[in-house]
């Protein structure tokens, strides 16, 4: 007679994972520990919160008190927990280009380079020095053959802002939630008794708060150049207003312009050469075309392929060709004109539900 | 369910950052509990209660050779640097003085207070201190003058474990009639402080750090010195420090004065193991240095330089394999910035970031010291290792 063998539960692995304090990240971590990962917990902090007025620290990513609801969950689930200062860091190399973005009239996407030099360097870094195995994140998205796709969740999806990470380090990744739903995300919270179940979503950039972006850029960066000019009327010329700076006006804005006009008048295009921002009716905002440069490719597209290519996080995508240049950069033709091309924007290039890599729009 | 590294009990080495509560004090915190009259209280309830601040008082007392009115309970450490050197800042003496002489290698209780004292007016030197941890004397002589109302000089540093003359640095300072007041903190449970032999006008104590229970503290204030109140309010301690007193935590604190005031601090053991986990240390990982090794030191406290490795990833590193020690204070971890103190002592910048500190206490044996130099060793190798590599993929 042979006795039942008590086999121990598999080892598979250490892993940190980055905690945000929100929803996704402590689920992610949830779900390591729960199916047998050995689990470190892991939080930037980025910014410091002690000059924010408490208020402010609410309601966006990462702030003081994300650290407080990470610190909680990780307790709930038993796993060591550390907070890494990368204030200096994320100055340089978020914050600093954000802002240098916007004085030159572009509209910043800084999680990407939060991902880039924060998220998948400096916590690989961390990984390999506590000789851990994974690196994993509540990102939206999956991993299938060593190659990132798209989350099974198409609203939530965030692989749009994952496009630099080098190929690399994908088999080092883990993203636990790819495979789920939001509100199922949320369940699963709610069933692991996580503080952070019903925490609200965050919007927006973490270090920006409600005050909006061009208030932080004017508190924190008082001596900028801010270019000053005028708004004109596209195609006309014709001057309607004076504004304070250029770094107020992103691609496709409507509100706030300064001034008022019986036709909706939208932003199509910010000169940041001569101050000049530029107003017209929305079918200016449509374009087939655009210039990609700095691009980084998993797979780079081939000839005659026609992909799939967001300009902006909400952007669904629309179907181009790609042709590279001879300096290296990309031009991008729709099959469709897209609304509101934005530079400084990324320009994300999928093939069905693969991420093929992507670049930054002129 | 911790499935990350440890089996067992992580081991604690990190007893400058606090010290376990006493066993014994364990099993008497019942029978405390049972007493909680308002000491302010005339009926019996009160007296009880008054009589566990009188026993207490009266052995901390004796342990520092001071007369118990002179000893004022405050919340711990910070409350009572706070309330010499802000109450020294509204007092009489501070209309005709307005020079303070302190060290950066104080504890931020002290420092941002100091930094409070400038921005009321007054002028703050800090001495040079090298890195042995000498104070250069001359300079302290210099300093004095008619004009200093206060030095304030910890008796001995909490990150690396330097113990300061506080006698010689006292009779200087009372030579020009200034005020002197020692955060003593660190040396309860390590070294014995005499209010006499030291010769000081004030000195903050912390329970907490000598095996009492957290949130009491003892300043002792040298009769005839009057100071203004940090917190007003009720008439306990002698309208001194309002506030109903922290009575269990102040029992602790007692009980813990009386054993200092009879056993030898396990000095010898500490000190012993200590020199062990140094040398052990210098031999086996190569680009070790211990600050101020010459120096005079506690016998409990080893600040390491480990070249070529980040103490923050020290500390994450051996945390995972259960071992609990400290990169500096432990107000400062989590915001991990370069030690003060080191800085302070003339350590560059890198040299700061990659120090860890081991504190050792009562209940460290010989199996977690070597414990920790076998654990640290690997530690050490990969992540030199990680930032060769690093540094390496750099060049190409």
């Amino acid at each position: 007679m042979s006795l039942p063998v008590n086999t121990p539960p598999e080892k598979k692995g250490r892993v940190l994972v980055a905690m945000s304090g929100g929803v996704d990240s402590s689920a992610a971590a949830a779900l390591l520990v729960e199916q047998g990962y050995d689990v470190i917990g892991v939080t930037m902090q980025v910014w410091d919160y002690s000059s924010c007025s408490i208020e402010e620290g609410l309601g966006t990513c990462c702030s003081s008190s994300d650290v407080d609801d990470a610190r909680s969950v990780a307790d709930t689930l038993g796993i060591p927990f550390y907070v890494i200062n990368c204030e200096e860091e994320f100055k340089e190399k978020v914050i600093d280009p954000f802002v240098s973005e916007y004085m030159k009239g572009r509209t910043p996407l800084p999680c990407v380079n939060c991902n880039t030099y924060l998220k998948f360097d400096h916590l690989i870094e961390k990984m390999e020095e506590l000789q851990c195995d994974y690196l994993a994140t509540g990102h939206y998205a999956r991993i299938d053959q060593n190659q990132i796709v798209t989350s099974t969740d198409d609203w939530k999806d965030q692989t749009y802002f994952l496009f630099t990470i080098p190929a690399f380090i994908i088999p080092k990744l883990l993203f636990p939630i790819g495979d789920m739903k939001k509100p199922d995300v949320r369940i699963y919270a709610e069933q692991r008794n996580l503080v952070v179940a019903r925490k609200k979503d965050s919007t927006g950039i973490c270090f920006v708060g409600d005050k909006g972006y061009d208030q932080f850029i004017q508190t924190n960066y008082p001596d900028s150049p801010f270019t000053k000019g005028v708004i004109k009327q596209f195609p006309t010329g014709e001057v309607l207003a004076n504004h304070n700076g250029i770094h107020h006006f992103t691609y496709g804005q409507r509100k706030g312009l300064g001034f008022s006009s019986e036709h909706p008048m939208y932003v199509v295009k910010v000169d940041a050469e001569t101050g000049d921002v530029w107003v017209g009716e929305e079918t200016h905002l449509f374009r087939n075309a655009m210039i990609v440069e700095r691009c980084q490719w998993h797979s780079a597209p081939q000839p005659g392929q026609v992909l799939r290519v967001k300009i902006r996080y909400a952007h669904k995508g629309g179907m181009a060709h790609l042709r590279v240049q001879d300096d290296g950069r990309y031009l991008v033709e729709f099959e469709e004109p897209q609304r509101a091309i934005t530079p400084g924007q990324a320009a994300v290039v999928y093939d069905g539900d693969r991420l093929l890599g992507g670049g930054w729009i002129l | 369910m911790l499935l990350c590294s440890v089996q067992k009990r992580p081991v604690y080495l990190d007893y400058n950052a606090t010290s376990p509560i006493h066993p014994e004090i364990k099993n008497l915190l019942p029978e405390w509990a049972g007493i909680w009259g308002n000491p302010s209280s005339i009926h019996s309830h009160g007296r009880e209660a008054k009589r566990i601040l009188r026993e207490a008082r009266q052995a901390f007392a004796d342990l520092i050779g001071a007369h118990p009115m002179e000893l004022i309970f405050t919340s711990g450490g910070s409350e009572a640097n706070n309330t010499v050197i802000q109450g020294l800042l509204r007092s009489e003496l501070a209309h005709t003085r307005k020079h303070i002489i302190s060290t950066r290698l104080e504890h931020p209780s002290v420092l941002r207070t100091l930094e409070f004292a400038e921005s009321q007016g007054f002028q703050v030197s800090y001495l040079t201190i090298q890195r042995d941890g000498k104070i250069d004397l001359e300079e302290y002589k210099n300093l004095l003058s008619e004009n200093t109302l206060l030095v304030t000089v910890m008796a001995a540093n909490n990150e690396t474990g330097h113990i300061f003359p506080i006698s010689k640095l006292s009779a200087l300072a009372k030579k020009v009639g200034a005020l002197f007041h020692s955060d003593a903190v660190q040396t309860m449970g390590r070294m014995a402080f005499n209010v006499d032999t030291t010769g000081v006008d004030f000195a903050s104590f912390s329970g907490h750090k000598f095996y009492a229970l957290k949130g009491v503290g003892v300043l002792y204030t040298r009769r005839g010195n009057s100071l203004p109140n940090l917190i007003l309010g009720g008439g306990q301690e002698r309208g001194r420090r309002a506030g109903t007193e922290n009575l269990l935590a102040i029992a602790s604190l007692g009980y813990m004065a009386k054993k200092l005031a009879v056993c030898d601090l396990h000095r010898d053991t500490m000190i012993v193991l200590r020199d062990h986990f140094e040398a052990r240390m210098l031999e086996e990982i190569p680009g070790v240095a211990i600050t101020g090794r010459e120096g005079k030191r506690l016998p409990n406290t080893s600040s390491l330089v480990i070249e070529g490795v980040s103490g923050e990833s020290l500390l994450m590193s051996l945390d995972v394999k259960g071992y609990s020690v400290s990169t500096g204070a432990a107000c400062s971890s989590g915001n991990p910035e370069p030690s003060h103190v080191l800085l302070a002592m003339g350590l560059s910048e890198s040299e700061a970031q990659g120090s860890l500190r081991v504190s050792l206490g009562w209940l460290t044996t010989t199996e977690e010291v070597n414990g920790l130099v076998d654990t640290l060793k690997p530690i050490v190798s990969h992540l030199r290792a990680l930032s060769e590599k690093k540094l390496a993929e750099a060049c190409v």
